[in-house]
């Protein structure tokens, strides 16, 4: 325990990579180590494949490389944006859909779904671009609404957060029930996000959670800073709205790609950041980074066990992340519940 | 005159030289079908290892003779027994088991109206040859459905003869039917865990259109979705002759429904023409429909069905 507290960065590279190989061997259908190492030799290697492969060549390229992608680069957005906002509103109970963007992401995927476009390309892009837009644009909202003269006061954006999503939400069952017709596509969207295979969604997620996180990443120091509360903050130098501004934007961009392609998942937001905290502390420079590694690989082991917990079955991994991950949470908190950790 | 029919034997001719060297030239698929989403599907042959999406897909195919050519099925597939023998590819909360259709290498997928397009494009990913099979939004359409799935399983003969003997039990139906003196009115419960706003069939859904065709008039007519929650005060307004509980698979019985709060004021819970329906011959698009079809008029019209 002791050395694990002492090299954070190590200890979540590691687990990372555990996590990445895990994900990629483990699935409902068991496919022989030695078959994975032959189609990797193989493909790579440029040579057609035996028969006898194919079908796990399109499993490993098609399925679940590409989703072992998608959960790890969810996983991080979501973990590093549940970090940042629950530093920014000094909030233990943020997480980042606080200023909507879950359910405003909802609402562009059910009005696009409602617009029923002919099958292709296009429709298929569609919904993850709107979702994305009417993410960041229902955050942009809040934003305003939140705004009083010059200031940015933390309590006017979070009743704005809420009063936002719950109108957004409300909208989006509506048109579910009176946009006939496409009411089981909104719902399997919103239970846990897009079906998908093959590199598109990979593709189309990196360069937002990319810059967001990279964004959010360099707001260490001002973080830090912003625990001793505004004005003190902005006495030592730090311009409090427009850090405000950033991070929100930053928390914003990734998570509205993350829940673009991946669907609203929970928990992995809230909880990750606050692991990070009762072993490594909570100093930001650590805390933003540390939280984006761990929530990487907390995703792909709970959408590992999502995968066989049931198999042939899957199971929604929201109920994975919040079921395995609550208790293992608790327990931690009794253990570390000398310490003041927040 | 002449003319017209010189240009005539030349393009007669054209067209037989055509015909003649087409195969040569390139080979061409042996099936080619346009599916419900617009895509362009084709097959070398008749599909012998399929994976059904749909419980109303499994169906046909088995009602087809085409059971021995299905390798997978869907989780809510249940009928025929036989049926549940083959492994399933998930589809419970509408999440399917990837890895597992690329892992039984179907030549054919067959997807339906419960399925997203974007699982069709997953299937695309995965190299899977797919066809989305539109729900029917009438009986022709079933018939057209049938034949469509008899075309891809190399079924044809099978699909003409079910659909022979399909329509002709709708027309003994409707012949039964035209001897009718009113219409009653019908309400078709979907679910009513919250007994003062139950969910139903509204105007233009499958179930709307069949109780119509049944020789009745649907309650819930009125309503603005097809999927909606009535208000119990509209329902004692509209006074239904005939309550069908498609819930009764939930355990909702007739004797609860009497029991309910209000509920005795209705024609039908007065007269005790309350059903349990079997929702399944109704919501699942498949043949059983006219099974469904049978069932409804007769219990909309018991006096011509003795």
């Amino acid at each position: 325990m002791r050395w694990i507290a002492a090299h954070p960065a190590l200890v979540n590279i590691l687990l990372l990579v555990l996590a990445l190989l895990a994900s990629v061997a483990v699935g409902s259908v068991l496919i022989p180590p030695l078959a994975i190492f032959d189609v990797l030799r193989l493909r790579l290697g440029g040579a057609s494949l035996p028969p006898n492969l194919e079908p796990y060549a399109a499993i490993l390229f098609s399925l679940r490389l590409p989703r072992t992608i998608l959960a790890a680069l969810t996983g991080a957005a979501l973990a590093g944006s549940g970090a940042g906002y629950q530093g920014l509103f000094r909030n233990p109970l943020a997480d980042p859909y606080l200023l909507g963007v879950a359910s405003g992401a909802g609402l562009g995927a059910v009005v696009v779904m409602s617009l029923r476009l002919p099958y292709g390309w296009f429709s298929l892009l569609a919904v993850p671009l709107a979702a994305f837009l009417s993410a960041a644009a229902t955050v942009f909202v809040v934003y305003l609404l939140a705004r009083s003269g010059r200031t940015l006061p933390t309590t006017n954006l979070i009743l704005a957060g809420v009063a936002v999503s719950s109108f957004a939400g409300a909208l989006t069952s509506f048109l579910m029930l009176y946009s006939t017709g496409e009411l089981r596509r909104a719902l399997v969207w919103l239970l846990g996000g897009a079906a998908s295979s093959g590199w598109e969604p990979v593709l189309g997620m990196l360069p937002y959670v990319s810059l967001g996180l990279g964004i959010l990443l360099t707001r260490g120091h001002a973080l830090n800073v912003l625990q001793f509360g505004d004005e003190q903050a902005q006495q030592l130098g730090i311009p409090v709205e427009m850090v405000r501004g950033v991070v929100i934007a930053a928390v914003s961009l990734a998570t509205a790609a993350a829940v673009a392609f991946s669907g609203v998942i929970g928990f992995v937001g809230l909880i990750v950041p606050h692991l990070v905290r009762l072993v490594w502390g909570s100093d930001y420079r650590r805390l933003l980074p540390i939280s984006c590694l761990l929530g990487a690989s907390f995703l792909l082991f709970a959408d590992i066990l999502a995968r066989i917990a049931l198999a042939p079955q899957e199971l929604p991994v929201g109920i994975v992340t919040a079921l395995a991950g609550a208790p293992f949470f608790l327990w931690l908190l009794r253990r570390t519940r000398a310490q003041q950790a927040w | 005159m002449k003319r017209l029919r010189i240009v005539w034997s030349i393009l007669l001719l054209a067209a037989v030289l055509l015909s003649a060297c087409a195969p040569a030239a390139a080979p061409v698929a042996a099936i080619s079908l346009k599916d419900g989403l617009g895509r362009e599907v084709k097959l070398d042959k008749p599909a012998q290892k399929i994976v059904s999406l749909s419980p109303s897909n499994t169906e046909i195919l088995f009602a087809l003779g085409a059971g021995a050519q299905v390798i997978g099925r869907d989780d809510l597939s249940d009928t025929p027994a036989e049926a549940k023998k083959l492994p399933s590819v998930g589809g419970n909360m509408g999440k399917y088991n990837f890895e597992e259709i690329a892992k039984l290498k179907p030549d054919l997928v067959l997807a339906t109206g419960i399925n997203t397009p974007e699982q069709v494009k997953a299937l695309e990913n995965l190299n899977v040859t797919t066809f989305y099979l539109e729900n029917p939004k009438d009986l022709d359409g079933l018939f057209k459905n049938l034949e469509t799935v008899g075309a891809l399983t190399g079924r044809t003969a099978e699909a003409k003869k079910l659909n022979e003997s399909l329509a002709k039990r709708v027309k003994s139906v409707q012949d039964t039917l035209a001897k009718a003196a009113s219409k009653p009115k019908v309400f078709y419960e979907l679910d009513a865990t919250n007994p003062a706003k139950p969910w139903t069939a509204g105007p233009g859904s499958f179930i709307d259109k069949m109780i119509t065709l049944a020789g009745g008039q649907n309650a819930a007519g009125g309503l603005k979705s097809e999927w909606a929650e009535i208000s119990q005060e509209e329902l004692i307004i509209q006074n239904p002759d005939v309550i069908l509980l498609g819930d009764a698979a939930y355990g909702v019985s007739p004797e609860q429904v009497a029991s309910r709060p209000g509920w005795s004021a209705i024609k039908a819970v007065k007269e005790k023409r309350v059903l349990a329906f079997d929702d399944n011959l109704v919501s699942r698009p498949g043949p059983r429909l006219v099974d469904g079809y049978e069932a409804l008029a007769k219990a909309i019209h018991p006096e011509l069905f003795k």
